[in-house]
């Protein structure tokens, strides 16, 4: 063990027996413990959530989309279809037909305004459609209801234009995902079809992927085979705001709570400022015995990384346990038919307890800095002479 | 050949309060293998000229020459390497740091020239030894009597077996008994190791005992004509 860290650690265990300092000290490694719980738990609250709008991202959204930079429809619908089946990995490849119509209920009773697309997950029935909450709950419709779509193009007939309309059996309404927007539904490939009055080709192509982690590679290989001309996105890009949201919130609750941490590194500059102070007497003595004044400051900057290592590492035991009981007993319910959710998740992510981990140790570092470098300024001679 | 060599030494404390100079125009010289002893009245310096002698603290004005080398011309760095291999201080009141026991206090200026901690113990043990104190080595420092701290404190200051050894009133804070004890010893190893050694002390009978005296007032520091000149 290096002279420096043998008598921070003594320094540190030492404090025990002067109580005002012992206080301090306690005070320091508690603070920031806390710190780190909080900051543990949060992130792991914020990413129980996330996790699962996430994992809807990949399950309800297209893993890749293949669409023309210009214009509204494909050139070649067929070839960017064969390019994203011939790529490895793909499940399914489907068109993407989309456009606007007036949705009402069976009775005609009441009417909404809404964006249909065809499904990139086949209906479990052709003729069914999935709606959101907010539009069942303006047409009073429950799974299993009738509902007649009219398009916003019309058909031309020899009585003149006609609508074009298309009865569909809501197959799901779904619920409480951030992903849903309120005036879109899904429906099947062939009523989109009608509904655009589009028998063939597609304004867009889309593929599901065995592993939509790959969706990056995958994106790469399609833009490398199909060149210039079409533009081709992964399941991040489509949610590119949801996702920036989502990064946006973690950062704002870690720079939030870390604001604990902050506390508590001003109580670490007053603990070993007042080490400093204390041991004022034995900075002249090492001194006299040969140490530098960087070794000097290596001791008191040791202090404060012990102490960081003791909070952190107290705060992550308890924040890493709280947040996993809290996942594995369930502790904290929801309302499910308001959330989908029986309680509020928690999910641990190595790699946040790991930037957690290093926040707090390296804040604990440099709130030692500015009593270590004092500590290295300090005139022994005089030390020596006023500690008779 | 001088093992200390002090020229026109000045120095002030600027403190709170007004200025104060503890002496302007030093010069004072020490040959090698001397045991020299300072005596004069509290308040002229004599402790700030160890401290300026050992390099711990730095004049105003002048130069100090030790064992052939410049303390002014050296860096920080090097001034601490200096004195963790060639000076050893005794101070008054022992200075031995409460938190580590004997043996810790002795190791320290092995462990801090990067001495293995094993290694650094087991000299620190032997020399306890030397000094009589064997088995007190995992005493704390609390522990241990007056004179007895204050040999620890020589051992401490002698651990890296410097050139040059300066203590300050190392009795000025024990009984006649452990006083004479204490001298004893410090004079027996400064013989034995061959070391230039400069004592400060207000006790002439153990000041007699020196090789030479010098005598500091306000107005500098003299050889005293009492004792005669050796080595």
């Amino acid at each position: 063990m290096r002279f420096e860290t043998f008598v921070a650690l003594r320094y540190l265990a030492a404090s025990r027996r002067r109580a005002h300092v012992a206080l301090i000290a306690t005070i320091s490694v508690a603070g920031l413990a806390v710190g780190v719980a909080a900051l543990v738990v949060s992130l792991a609250l914020l990413s129980g959530f996330q996790d699962r709008i996430r994992r809807q991202m990949m399950d309800r959204t297209a893993h890749l989309r293949v669409s023309p930079q210009r214009g509204a429809r494909l050139a070649d619908a067929e070839r960017v279809a064969a390019v994203l089946k011939s790529l490895p990995g793909v499940l399914r490849v489907t068109p993407l037909i989309e456009g606007r119509a007036w949705a009402s209920n069976a009775a005609a009773s009441a009417g909404v305004p809404v964006r249909y697309r065809s499904a990139s997950e086949p209906p479990a029935a052709p003729g069914d459609a999935g709606i959101t909450g907010a539009i069942a709950a303006r047409l009073g419709l429950a799974t299993g209801d009738e509902m007649r779509l009219v398009s916003s193009r019309s058909r031309l007939s020899p009585i003149g234009p006609l609508p074009v309309t298309a009865l569909v059996r809501v197959g799901e309404v779904r619920r409480g995902s951030a992903l849903d927007k309120p005036g879109e539904i899904e429906v099947s490939e062939a009523t989109a079809r009608l509904l655009a009055g589009a028998p063939s080709g597609a304004g867009a192509y889309e593929a599901r992927l065995a592993d939509p982690l790959a969706a990056d590679a995958a994106a790469r290989a399609a833009g490398r085979t199909l060149g210039a001309g079409y533009r081709v996105e992964t399941w991040r890009e489509l949610n590119g705001p949801l996702a920036f949201a989502l990064r946006l919130e973690k950062a704002v609750i870690f720079l939030t709570v870390a604001l604990v941490i902050l506390v508590a590194a001003l109580n670490i500059v007053a603990n070993i400022a007042l080490t400093v102070v204390e041991k004022k007497r034995d900075l002249g003595v090492f001194t006299s015995m040969g140490a530098s004044p960087g070794s000097l400051e290596r001791i008191y900057l040791t202090l404060g990384a012990a102490i960081g290592v003791l909070g952190t590492a107290a705060g992550l035991l308890f924040g890493v346990g709280l947040s996993l009981a809290l996942e594995r007993y369930r502790i904290v319910p929801l309302p499910s038919d308001v959330y989908l959710l029986s309680h509020v998740p928690f999910a641990v992510h190595p790699g946040e307890v790991a930037l957690i981990a290093a926040f707090a140790f390296l804040t604990a570092l440099a709130a030692a800095v500015l009593p270590a470098r004092a500590a290295a300024r300090l005139a022994p001679g005089e030390a020596i002479r006023l500690s008779r | 050949m001088s093992a200390i060599k002090a020229e026109n030494l000045s120095k002030t404390y600027t403190g709170e309060g007004a200025p104060v100079t503890v002496f302007s125009g030093l010069s004072f010289e020490v040959r090698e293998g001397t045991l020299a002893a300072v005596m004069g009245p509290s308040g002229v310096g004599k402790s700030t000229l160890l401290h300026l002698l050992g390099g711990i603290d730095r004049p105003d004005a002048g130069r100090v020459e030790v064992l052939g080398s410049d303390l002014e011309a050296m860096t920080p760095r090097d001034r601490a390497r200096f004195r963790n291999e060639k000076v050893g201080f005794v101070f008054q009141f022992h200075h031995l740091l409460p938190e580590f026991t004997a043996e810790e206090n002795v190791a320290f200026p092995h462990r801090i020239a990067g001495v293995p901690e094993r290694e650094a113990r087991r000299k620190a043990s032997a020399l306890l030894a030397r000094i009589g104190l064997a088995g007190r080595g995992d005493h704390g420092a609390r522990a241990l009597s007056g004179g007895e701290q204050q040999r620890v404190a020589i051992a401490r200051a002698l651990a890296r077996d410097p050139k040059l050894l300066l203590a300050d009133e190392p009795t000025g804070n024990l009984d006649a008994a452990a006083a004479r004890g204490v001298f004893d010893l410090i004079r027996e190893l400064h013989r034995e190791r061959g070391m230039t050694t400069v004592v400060v002390t207000h006790n002439p009978d153990l000041a007699a005992r020196c090789d030479r005296l010098f005598v500091m007032s306000r107005e500098g520091i003299l050889p005293s004509s009492g004792l005669p000149e050796r080595g």
